[in-house]
Order: structure tokens, then C-alpha cells, then sequence
């Protein structure tokens, strides 16, 4: 019996949580939720049903932890893979390294292969992995000890997460200048702290979104931007050309960063970087370091393919095939700086970091 | 130490009178001055790094509020601030490794008792990882505070103590004197840079070739000596790089070692840009992405150069490399000099004059020092460690400096 059969074929389920949070987000929530993050207790117990579940003796779902994690709208893709792994880690009976590790492994594969599309998912469980794969070698006497702290460092990563937008945010809002003009495209969150921080700093700029057909992210984000004060002005995606004249930089998020310094990111930002590229305005992308995966696209077919649905509003007649595609890849060349929480980064720095981690 | 603060006030309105000439100079003075400033510092038994950090950082801030525009005092306030911190990481581990057999029970130092289980080694390794820039690696770890500066003094004992104050005074004297090694050997760096990066010219100035360059640098006019002096014959089109004129002195000097030399005038680089196999220019700065600061005019040499495809070389001291992103580099990191270098003031002051039409003239003469090149359009760097791309430049960065010194300002609690 399996409580999470796969999301429908073909469906991204991760393209599919980002357009609930967006239709749900609200300033109110993010006031909501960061105030609880300031509050000291972070993020919540799981619910009484999962410990109940561990000790029923029943297979502890590492699907349903992320689940539950991955909903709450403030909450980093990468941060619910950690929670849940460090779940994991909470319910196991090893007794020694070695076997937890073996178990860590089956659960990072079976989260992995659940949603195939997201890469901040299985780039946090990686990076996870590795942290647990070194700190064994760091000689804990105690095999209790190291578990203990293996929970504690994954738990404190939820905070390392927040604590990553902030210094994105104060590196990002050197980059604004008075008077300027920024095309944002896309709702990343990353991009709104950027945003909100220079605005608090009395910075004086225009924000100009796209409408981010179909998860309507423009009109998220613009309300958002609207509550700041913030002078907003929503554009159709195909008016991006249009309006990139008066436009001063570009600044989008990511959903992964690959080696090469290029971005996976929304269904647009490509053409946007190809514009920008082409009337010479920087592109500033703003994540954080644990967006960074080993994949190496040459080409917009060489990604996982992540689908989800298209509303035209009225039946598509039969014969007529639609590209349901989410995202695209942006290559490195077209953009300017990276923005993340180890510090401005030029693309080429991002391969460095990954073979200093992971050789 | 009134002396000192002579010195200090003294060197400070020197940069703010724009006295001295030259980011060699100034990047010398200023490390001289470092060096006087450690060298009189009281040391106190505990906490040396962070006193010493403290005295530089409240230098260093003086002196580059001085001038923001040179940039090189900022680089050699945060070479020496590296120093020392890398200094005393060193000794630190060299002491950690001493202790290190007594890791376990009783422990002297203050942070091993949140970590029961770490052994001295792990300790050392989280040292070490402060002082490289936050990276992936580190991501998910904890480093503790308290690992900079270990406090002996918290251990109890008098015997132990008294072998301790020995112990300690010598490290304390050991400390400075690393700091002033290392500062003499950032002095050394600095004076010879123009002999290291000479000593390439070899490798990349080849026969027959011709170079082009704009207005007069130091470090050019060494590289092309040297080329010449290894028997490379080449010719050289120099742009008079108005309104200082510059390029004139540098065609005398080149015509005096026997260089074929060509003036031309800044409006003509973009007609004789075909002819030339390579254009070897000198920079002000180079600021973290790999963007230059280099004297106006330099900028239309580059795009020129882009456009038919010339390879465009700067060549520059290491104590010239700003681990700062330029994020308005065309606004903040540029100097209006004199009018009267463009016009002459007997002939245009009706024009100019603030008397007439109302108070406000309308004649304005804008005379900006220096143009910011973008990364992109460079094709080589060559510093005193050897030839670079403009995208590798990051790395020399995490060499040289810290990631805690960006900010040069005195903590208000330390």
C-alpha cells in the first residue's frame, strides 16, 4: 500500500507546489512565518500521526515527512528535503555510521526518484549526504553523539536557509541604485527579500514584472511589491523586448544552479537573459549556494523534462499538441553576476565550489 | 603614541591633497605606515590578533575615507588585515598542535568544552575554514566564535600559569614579528612587481609585431623595455591620451631605448585599431569580476580592440586587485580633475563665469580621470603572479584577502 502513489505522469509535482504557494502567499504569511522563524522555534514538530506512525513499528515514509514539510509557503524546496532526511535519521535503528548512512542513502534515492524534476531537492540531499559522509570521518567517539548532531545541524539548516536570503539580500541591494529600473521575472523569494531590503534602505526604484503565464507569478509578485510601496508595473511576457529599454538590470531567482554557471529557472527567463544579453544589461541572478547540482545541459532537451498544465481558457481542439515544459536553462554566458550566500559570484566560480565539495 | 598619530594625520592629508602620485607609491606608504602602526602597538597577553586587527582597522578606515578613489590604499589595509589573521592562525595551530596531546580532559582552552567529543584536530580544521571564504563544504557546519583567538588565560593553576607567561610573552612577541615579516615581504612585492611582470614580456610580445597603447604607464613602458632588451623587434603606436598628454612622454622614453614609435591621437585608435596585433594598456584597478579602472579612454580602446578582434592586455601590480564588485563604478569610482586642462580659463571665463546670465553659466567642462572597462572585453591579465583571465580573478582574491575585511570599519564592540 503505497500512501503516495507517483503525481500524475508527467506532471512536475515541485512546479506544482510552487503554484500552490503562490495562489496562497500573501504578505500576511510571510510576516507570519518569519516572525515565527524569529521566535527561536524555527520550524515545528512533525505531526503527532508521523511519530505515531514510527512507532506502530510501521516503514517510516520518508515521502510523507517531505510532504508535510514542502507545503508551508515560506519554507525553501531544499530545506523540507532536509527535514526530512533528518527525520530520517530521527526514527532509524542504526547502531553504527556506516548502516545509517546506507539508510540515509535509500531515503535521499526514494525522495529523488519521487520528483525527478526538482533539482533543488536532489541537491540538497546530496549536499546532505556529503556533510553526513564527513562528519563520520571527524572521529566521534560516540556513535550517539554524532547522530545527535546530524539532527541538530539539520534542523539548524532551516535557519542557515534564512540566514542565506539575508546576505543574498544585503549583497543584492548594492546593486540598486536610485532612480533605477529592475525586470524581475518569476516569484522567488530570494529576489522579493532582495527587493524589500532596498526598499527599507530608502532606495528609490521601479519594478517592472512579467505576467508569468500560466502560474500568474507576476500578479503574486506585483501585489507583493504593491504592499512595499514599491512602484510596480506588470508586463505580458512577450513585452519583455518592449520594455527592456528602459529597463536598467534584470534580476530573477533560480531553481538550480549547474556547473557550468548557467540557471534552470521559469519557463521565460532564457528569452528575458537573450534580450537583456542582446541591448547589454546585466542579469543578476540571486540563490542561494545550495541551488548548486552537478548537471551539465549542453542544450534547453538535455533537462528532465517538467511538465504542468496550460489553461487557454477555452478546449484546445484535438490534434493540437501544447509545450507544457516549466523551465528552461539559461547558459552562462548571458548573465552577469550570481548573487548567493557565499558572496558575488561570476559564473564561472560555480564549478570551483562544486568540485571543491564533492572532489 | 603621538608620534604615530603625526604620522597618520600627516599621510591622511596627503592622500586627501592628492599629494601622491601613483598607486605604487601609495600602496608603499600606506604599508609602511601598517607596518609603523603594528610595530607600536601594545600587545596585551590575551586576544593579540583581534587588538592588532582593531588598530589597523581603525587606520585603514581613516586612511581610505581619505581618498575612496585609490583604491590601492584599501587592497594594502586588507593585505595587512589578512596577515594577520593568517599569521596568527599559524602560530595558533602551531600551539594547538603542542596542546594537542592533552586533548580530552583538561583542557585550557575555553571551546572544547561545548564539543566533547571533537577532537584537537577538528578544532584546527574549523580554524582554518574561518579564515577561507564561506563555501559549500562549510555550508551545513557550526564553526564556533571562539576559535580565532584560544584563551589560555582561562585555565587555572598558578604553576601551570607562570610556565604559561613565559609561554605567552614570547608568542605575543612572536606574533608581531611574523606581522611585520609579512608586511616587509607585501613592501618587497610592491617595489619589484615591475620586474616580475617584466620578466613575461618575453612570452608574449613575439617578432615583428605591433603593439598599441594609450597615454603612459609604468608598468608598460617596463614591459616593452624588456621585450626590447631580449632582442624582440616590434613597433610600438602610442595615443597621446589627451588631456594630460601623457603618451608624448612615453614615445620620448620608448624612442630612447631605440623602440620605432608612433604617435597618434586618441580620435585616430579606432582607424589604426586594424593594423595592430595587440594592445597592452596599464589599469588604475581591477576590481573583482575582472572589471578595470584604468584612465580615460582606455574604454574606447577596449571596445575598439573588441570589434576587430585585437587581443586587449592589461597589465598590472598585484596590490592593484580590489576584491570590491563595482556596482556603479562609472559614478563612484571616478574623479573630476581640473577644467583648465581642456580650456584655457583667459579665453572662456565670460563663458564660464557664475556672475553673468543669472548665476548659472552655461559652459560646463567635465574632465573625468578614469573609465571603467568590463570584464568581457579584456582577454588577458598580467600581475606579477603570471598571466590570468578576467574570469580567474576571484581566485587571487581568496588568496590575498578575507572575506571578514570587505568593510573596513571598526567594530563598535569587539
Amino acid at each position: 500500500m503505497d500512501p503516495n502513489p507517483k503525481p500524475n505522469h508527467g506532471i512536475s509535482a515541485y512546479y506544482k507546489t510552487r503554484a500552490e504557494h503562490h495562489a496562497i502567499i500573501s504578505g500576511d504569511w510571510l510576516a507570519q512565518a518569519q516572525a515565527a522563524t524569529a521566535a527561536g522555534h524555527p520550524l515545528e514538530v512533525p505531526p503527532a500521526s508521523a511519530t505515531a506512525l514510527s512507532a506502530a513499528s510501521k516503514p517510516f515514509s520518508i515521502i510523507d515527512e517531505f510532504n508535510h514539510w514542502r507545503r508551508k509557503p515560506d519554507l525553501a524546496e531544499a530545506v523540507a528535503a532536509i527535514m526530512a532526511l533528518v527525520a530520517g535519521i530521527r526514527s532509524s535503528d542504526a547502531t553504527t555510521m556506516m548502516e545509517l548512512e546506507i539508510e540515509l542513502k535509500k531515503a535521499s534515492d526514494a525522495l529523488k526518484s519521487w520528483d525527478t524534476t526538482s533539482i533543488s531537492l536532489s541537491a540538497a540531499c546530496d549536499l546532505f549526504m556529503r556533510y553526513v559522509t564527513r562528519t563520520s570521518a571527524l572521529e566521534y567517539e560516540d556513535f550517539h553523539a554524532a547522530k545527535l548532531r546530524l539532527i541538530e545541524r539539520g534542523e539548524k539548516f532551516g535557519e542557515i536557509s534564512l540566514k542565506a536570503r539575508r546576505t543574498i539580500a544585503m549583497l543584492g541591494q548594492d546593486f540598486i541604485f536610485d532612480g533605477c529600473t529592475i525586470l524581475v521575472h518569476g516569484f522567488s523569494r530570494v529576489v522579493l527579500e532582495v527587493l524589500k531590503l532596498a526598499s527599507s534602505n530608502r532606495k528609490l526604484f521601479r519594478v517592472f514584472c512579467t505576467e508569468g503565464r500560466p502560474d500568474k507569478t507576476g500578479l503574486g509578485l506585483s501585489k507583493e511589491l504593491a504592499a512595499l510601496g514599491i512602484p510596480v508595473k506588470l508586463l505580458i511576457d512577450s513585452a519583455v523586448a518592449y520594455a527592456m529599454d528602459e529597463v536598467d538590470m534584470v534580476l530573477v531567482g533560480a531553481d538550480g544552479i549547474v556547473e557550468s554557471g548557467g540557471i534552470i529557472n521559469m519557463m521565460g527567463t532564457y528569452q528575458t537573459a537573450l534580450i537583456a544579453h542582446s541591448m547589454n544589461k546585466p542579469v543578476y541572478v540571486a540563490a542561494e549556494s545550495y541551488k548548486f547540482a552537478r548537471l551539465y545541459p549542453l542544450d534547453q532537451k538535455d533537462l528532465e523534462p517538467a511538465l504542468r498544465p496550460v489553461e487557454f481558457g477555452v478546449p484546445i481542439p484535438s490534434g493540437v499538441e501544447i509545450e507544457k515544459s516549466a523551465r528552461d536553462y539559461t547558459p552562462p554566458h548571458y548573465l552577469t553576476l550570481l548573487f548567493t550566500d557565499l558572496g558575488v559570484l561570476t559564473p564561472s566560480v560555480v564549478s570551483d565550489e562544486l568540485i571543491q565539495l564533492y572532489l | 603614541m603621538p608620534d604615530l598619530q603625526a604620522l597618520v594625520t600627516d599621510f591622511v592629508l596627503k592622500l586627501k591633497r592628492r599629494k601622491i602620485e601613483g598607486s605604487q607609491a601609495t600602496a608603499k606608504q600606506t604599508a609602511e605606515l601598517l607596518r609603523q602602526v603594528v610595530s607600536q602597538q601594545r600587545m596585551p597577553y590575551t586576544n593579540q590578533a583581534s587588538v592588532l586587527i582593531d588598530a589597523v582597522r581603525a587606520v585603514g578606515e581613516q586612511l581610505i575615507a581619505a581618498n575612496p578613489i585609490e583604491l590601492a590604499v584599501g587592497n594594502i589595509v586588507r593585505r595587512v588585515l589578512h596577515i594577520i589573521r593568517e599569521e596568527n592562525l599559524s602560530s595558533t595551530t602551531a600551539a594547538m598542535e603542542g596542546l594537542g596531546l592533552t586533548a580530552g580532559s583538561d583542557d585550557d582552552e575555553g571551546e572544547h568544552e561545548d564539543r566533547p567529543g571533537l577532537s584537537a584536530a577538528a578544532v584546527a580544521a574549523a580554524a582554518r575554514s574561518t579564515l577561507r571564504a564561506p563555501s559549500l563544504q562549510t555550508l551545513l557546519e557550526d564553526i564556533p566564535e571562539s576559535v580565532v583567538a584560544p584563551h589560555p588565560s582561562s585555565s587555572g593553576g598558578d604553576s601551570e600559569g607562570k610556565s604559561k607567561s613565559a609561554d605567552r610573552s614570547s608568542r605575543s612577541k612572536k606574533l608581531k614579528h611574523d606581522v611585520i615579516e609579512a608586511i616587509n615581504e607585501l613592501i618587497q612585492d610592491i617595489d619589484t612587481c615591475h620586474e616580475l611582470i617584466s620578466e613575461q614580456a618575453v612570452e608574449h610580445i613575439h617578432q615583428n609585431e605591433v603593439i598599441l597603447t594609450l597615454g603612459r604607464s609604468r608598468t608598460v613602458k617596463e614591459f616593452l623595455c624588456a621585450a626590447k632588451e631580449k632582442k624582440r623587434s616590434f613597433r610600438v603606436f602610442v595615443a597621446e591620451g589627451a588631456p594630460r598628454y601623457q603618451g608624448h612622454v612615453l614615445a620620448k622614453e620608448l624612442v630612447g631605448k631605440g623602440i620605432q614609435t608612433t604617435v597618434i591621437t586618441d580620435s585616430a585608435v579606432f582607424a589604426m585599431i586594424s593594423r595592430v596585433n595587440m594592445v597592452i594598456v596599464g589599469a588604475h584597478a581591477i576590481m573583482a569580476n575582472g572589471g578595470v579602472i584604468a584612465p580615460v579612454g582606455i574604454n574606447m580602446v577596449a571596445l575598439a580592440a573588441q570589434r576587430h578582434a585585437v587581443p586587449f592586455v592589461v597589465v598590472a601590480g598585484s596590490h592593484k586587485l580590489c576584491p570590491l564588485y563595482p556596482h556603479n563604478p562609472e559614478v563612484l569610482l571616478n574623479e573630476f580633475k581640473c577644467p583648465s586642462d581642456l580650456l584655457d580659463f583667459g579665453e572662456f571665463s565670460d563663458c564660464m563665469d557664475y556672475g553673468s546670465l543669472g548665476g548659472s553659466p552655461l559652459l560646463h567642462v567635465v574632465n573625468p580621470a578614469f573609465d571603467y572597462v568590463q570584464p568581457k572585453l579584456v582577454s588577458l591579465f598580467i600581475t606579477d603572479t603570471g598571466g590570468h583571465n578576467p574570469s580567474y580573478m576571484y581566485r587571487l582574491i581568496a588568496d590575498y584577502y578575507s572575506a571578514d575585511d570587505l568593510v573596513v570599519q571598526r567594530k563598535a564592540t569587539s
